[in-house]
């Protein structure tokens, strides 16, 4: 055995002393949290919360070296000095991963199967027809060069959604689709999913035995209690809530517990109800709840449901809720909010998101794509929504007359992305949130008629500002809270 | 740090004045276009910079104090930050040109 | 403790050769005559010694020593009874003239760690095999002449030292040696990563393409100082995460190990959130109570805290890991001292208590 070498083991201090010579920085943005403290951000979204003080410490270059606090900025990538500098082959690494799967492409794939519907909500954002307006239903055709389009694509995750109208009420176009795609597939080998979007009205056995042999998941609209969700949602006859329950029952005893997820959309009603909209939910037997603004988009401008509340209005609304989800976790219901929970992802997971709305580039063709009944080919839903109010600005050309490259690869498409990507405009590019945030070019062009718009008027800018703010208040402040939010980070 | 000079001139409005040896025009600017929803700016380039400020008729007057002073915070933010990008530039094209790069950072499992 | 080398071996009756033997140890008296040259017989009771092997061992007390000398056999040598779990399959080296036995794997152990070499560029706090800087070259001529002896149906063998990369060349030998001779064994490397910094080392090691290989990397802190200060070497942080880039760029499996204490303890759930968001494809987490072993004893003052009193920041730290689907193992902890939750993290030891130097 050595003798003992005591002496020869040199103290912590020793190896702090290439601390001394000073430290640099390493790219960060900065916001004000609240009155005494900042948050800031590194290049990939990690965050820090600090006083006011240490920020001006920090940029001086007169944080003490070794400090928790400075151990903290060193550690996550803040500031680097003599000591090490293998942060710089880490950052590079983390900024690829969050970006790597841009190159994956369009992931989801909108089938507008007809626009007929037999529900006549006021916020719809496509126009309504009636039961016999066959004019309005996508064609074979369109649909065999929609799933050609498709399959161009190369994401190895390919997710086709079928809309509308009420989807439903062309399901043989759907059953042709599915089955079309999937032998498509067999070459291609994608992990492909199909979900429909319906209000469940048309939910019969055949529809629910087809959708069970090939995997095909449901997503319906439930606003709240039957009160709200029939005023939201009239239907003739009035029974569009209790439509939407009985559907539901039946997916989950015919197919699984897991097939059918519910959307809800906030409207005048909603406000000042959030608490009851919940709990509907939780009765329903939901675990998440994805508290939805209300969009600018089709009839919800022509009926002026948008005018009706302002964005203020909305936060309230939404923080109730997030408060009251927040507390049902506390007493032992694990309950998820689906839009903290996609900001969270952003603020914790290496990756990137595909929520359309929060992606910078925007998600605009290149994460999804719209195939309209007509034919019509859109960079989103929002952009197919703003041709149904007239507006053709984010059309990317037509199934029939255009080839992929066309459309792709097109001013229409990549002007909007260009110019609205938030590491380079005004106001988001020296934004904290910017790695959280997104550019919505089709949001702000609707609002301010400008793909990037002045963000100081944007409702998108002043809700997602709030929201983040206040996720890292509690992820700071309120240890309990934190451990509920962390839970539902899914990497 | 020079203090800055406040003055209310008609009731909607409010003079601004700042050091030029101590505030960037840049900053400035910046910090005004995140104010627009709150007021308009007319800023000149004089002895000092110059900055008048007349607020959106939205805005109660009883809210014009704690927006001038948010307005001179973010002054001294958009400062910082000029700061921070003129240290960290160089640094940040080195990671992101290294991200962008051909080479494999890491092999596909 | 099992206690494997010993200076307490007496031949017995007429010997014919003292030269240095790696071998297995057989108790067959039957074993084929061809391949008795390169074994040793285990006499455990009055039975007739076999000839042909290269030596005989009797555990003392087995035999008298009057029916060893009357027995045509040479060679014979007694071993003191504490060595009585040698068996058959081990593999030792034995040297008749320094009365030296040294066992260098046993058959029945799930894992057998193989020490190849004790020099170290490192120096940590609480080594449990401290550096000697002296030639130990022999050791990887004698693995090698080892591991054609082991056993194919070993599960598990852990090369480690010392820092087993400053072998250099001879390490990607003795992987060679083991994935041609031991084809469904795991190797498991313990290595402080450094080396691997050079991408054209690291690329070379990785043309073993072994089945089942993996390099357990000690990472002590998220802040570079701290972990240098831990490993007592300037610089070391950059080089080891450098060092892992590297391997996993090269496609090699790499666990991260930490051992818990004093130092070590306080920022673990922040050293968590580093591994989560830079390491996070990394194929193990090996989080490591202290033993009591090497230089740990002298740095106790630095390095002792009571398992009890971190058991907060080990929930935090495992429940960061966890949440980003890393896989997380506990060893060397008593499964009294965790909470519930971290139970399931908890693992059988993985490095076998037995390990000791040469001499």
């Amino acid at each position: 055995m050595l003798s003992p070498p005591k002496g020869k083991f040199r103290s912590l201090d020793t190896f702090n002393e290439s601390l001394a010579v000073g430290y640099k920085l390493l790219p960060f943005r900065f916001i004000r949290l609240d009155s005494n403290r900042y948050v800031l951000t590194n290049e990939v979204g990690e965050f820090i919360v600090v006083d006011d003080n240490t920020l001006r410490e920090l940029v001086s270059k007169v944080l003490q070296p070794n400090s928790d606090i400075y151990n903290d900025l060193k550690a996550k990538h803040f500031l680097f000095d003599d000591d090490s500098n293998v942060a710089l082959d880490l950052l590079s690494l983390k900024v690829r991963s969050k970006y790597e799967q841009l190159s994956q492409f369009t992931g989801l794939h909108l089938f507008v199967v007809t626009l007929r519907c037999d529900h006549s909500c006021p916020y719809c954002q496509v126009s309504r027809q009636s039961d016999d307006r066959l004019a309005f239903d996508m064609s074979k055709e369109t649909a065999a060069k929609g799933l050609e389009l498709t399959f161009k694509s190369p994401s190895p995750n390919i997710k086709i959604e079928f809309q509308g109208g009420e989807p439903l009420l062309n399901f043989e176009l759907i059953k042709w689709i599915v089955i079309e795609a999937e032998r498509m597939n067999e070459v291609h080998k994608r992990d492909l999913q199909f979900v429909i979007t319906t209000n469940l009205s048309q939910i019969n056995d055949e529809i629910l035995e087809f959708a069970r042999q090939h995997g095909i998941l449901f997503s319906t609209s439930l606003d709240g209690p039957e009160y709200i969700h029939k005023a939201n949602r009239p239907r003739p006859g009035d029974d569009s809530y209790t439509r939407t329950i009985s559907g539901i029952n039946r997916i989950r005893e015919s197919i699984g517990p897991d097939s059918v997820s519910a959307l809800m959309t906030t409207t005048e009603k909603s406000l000042g109800s959030v608490k009851e909209i919940i709990d509907e939910y939780v009765q329903q037997g939901f675990h998440h709840i994805f508290l939805r603004p209300l969009s600018p988009y089709g009839f919800a401008i022509k009926t002026r449901w948008y005018e009706r509340y302002d964005v203020d209005r909305w936060l309230d609304f939404y923080f109730e809720g997030l408060d009251y989800i927040l507390k049902l976790n506390k007493d032992g219901l694990p309950f998820v909010e689906i839009y903290a929970s996609i900001i969270l992802n952003k603020m914790f997971s290496p990756f990137g998101t595909t929520y359309v709305d929060l992606m910078s580039p925007a998600g605009h063709g290149i994460a999804v794509i719209a195939f309209n009944y007509d034919g019509e080919v859109y960079a989103s839903d929002e952009s197919r929504m703003l041709a149904e109010m007239g507006d053709k600005t984010f059309r990317l050309g037509n199934i029939h007359k255009n080839t992929y490259e066309e459309m792709m690869l097109s001013d229409t498409l990549l002007d909007a992305l260009e110019q609205s990507i938030t590491e380079s405009v005004p106001s988001c590019n020296d934004c904290a949130f910017q790695p959280y945030c997104g550019s919505d070019p089709t949001f702000h062009y609707a609002t301010q008629k400008d793909v990037v718009g002045h963000k100081a008027f944007s409702a998108f800018c002043r809700r997602n500002m709030a929201i983040m703010r206040r996720l890292v208040t509690l992820l700071t402040d309120d240890a309990d809270a934190r451990r509920i939010l962390m839970s539902w980070v899914r990497i | 740090m020079k203090a800055n000079e406040l003055q209310f001139e008609s009731s909607s409005e409010c003079q601004l004045s700042f050091d030029k040896n101590v505030y960037s025009l840049a900053a400035i600017k910046k910090a005004a276009y995140k104010f627009a929803a709150e007021f308009a700016t007319n800023i000149s380039d004089k002895e000092k910079i110059e900055v008048k400020i007349t607020f959106n008729s939205d805005i109660k007057k009883e809210e014009y104090p704690k927006i001038v002073q948010g307005f001179q915070h973010e002054v001294l933010d958009q400062d910082l930050r000029e700061q921070i990008a003129k240290e960290t530039g160089p640094i940040r094209n080195v990671i992101l040109a290294e991200a962008f790069s051909k080479t494999a950072l890491l092999t596909e499992e | 403790m099992l206690r494997l080398n010993t200076k307490e071996i007496e031949a017995v009756g007429k010997t014919t050769r003292s030269d240095q033997v790696i071998a297995r140890i057989s108790t067959n008296p039957n074993l084929p005559a061809a391949v008795r040259s390169s074994h040793i017989f285990l006499a455990k009771k009055s039975d007739e010694l076999p000839g042909g092997f290269s030596y005989v061992f009797c555990l003392e007390d087995s035999l008298k020593n009057e029916d060893i000398k009357a027995s045509d056999v040479s060679d014979v040598y007694q071993i003191p009874q504490y060595l009585n779990f040698v068996g058959d399959g081990d593999i030792v080296r034995f040297n008749p003239l320094k009365g030296m036995l040294n066992v260098l794997y046993r058959k029945s152990s799930a894992f057998n760690a193989l020490l190849v070499t004790e020099r170290c560029n490192n120096f940590c706090l609480m080594c449990s095999q401290p550096p000697k800087d002296i030639d130990d070259s022999y050791i990887v001529q004698d693995l090698l002449k080892a591991i054609p002896l082991m056993s194919r149906s070993s599960p598990e063998i852990c090369i480690t030292g010392g820092e087993p990369t400053l072998l250099g060349d001879d390490l990607l030998r003795l992987l060679k040696a083991l994935k041609g001779n031991l084809p469904s064994t795991a190797v498991h490397v313990l290595s402080n990563g450094r080396r691997f910094s050079d991408p054209e080392f690291t690329a070379k090691m990785a043309t073993i393409n072994h089945h089942d290989l993996m390099y357990g990397i000690p990472v002590y802190s998220d802040v570079s100082n701290i972990h240098d200060y831990v490993v007592q070497a300037d610089g070391a942080f950059d080089e080891t995460i450098r060092g892992i880039l590297n391997l996993k760029q090269n496609g090699q499996r790499v666990e991260i190990r930490v051992v818990l204490h004093k130092q070590t303890y306080k920022r673990l759930p922040q050293l968590a959130m580093f591994l989560a968001r830079n390491l996070l494809f990394v194929d193990h987490v090996a989080l490591m109570g202290l033993e009591n072993m090497g230089f740990t004893k002298f740095n106790m003052d630095d390095l002792w805290i009571d398992p009890y009193d971190y058991q907060k920041e080990l929930r935090d730290a495992v429940e960061i890991l966890h949440r980003y689907r890393m896989n997380v193992s506990i060893y060397n902890l008593q499964l009294c001292l965790l909470d519930d939750w971290l139970k399931p993290f908890a693992r059988k030891s993985d490095l076998p208590q037995f390990l000791r130097t040469v001499n």
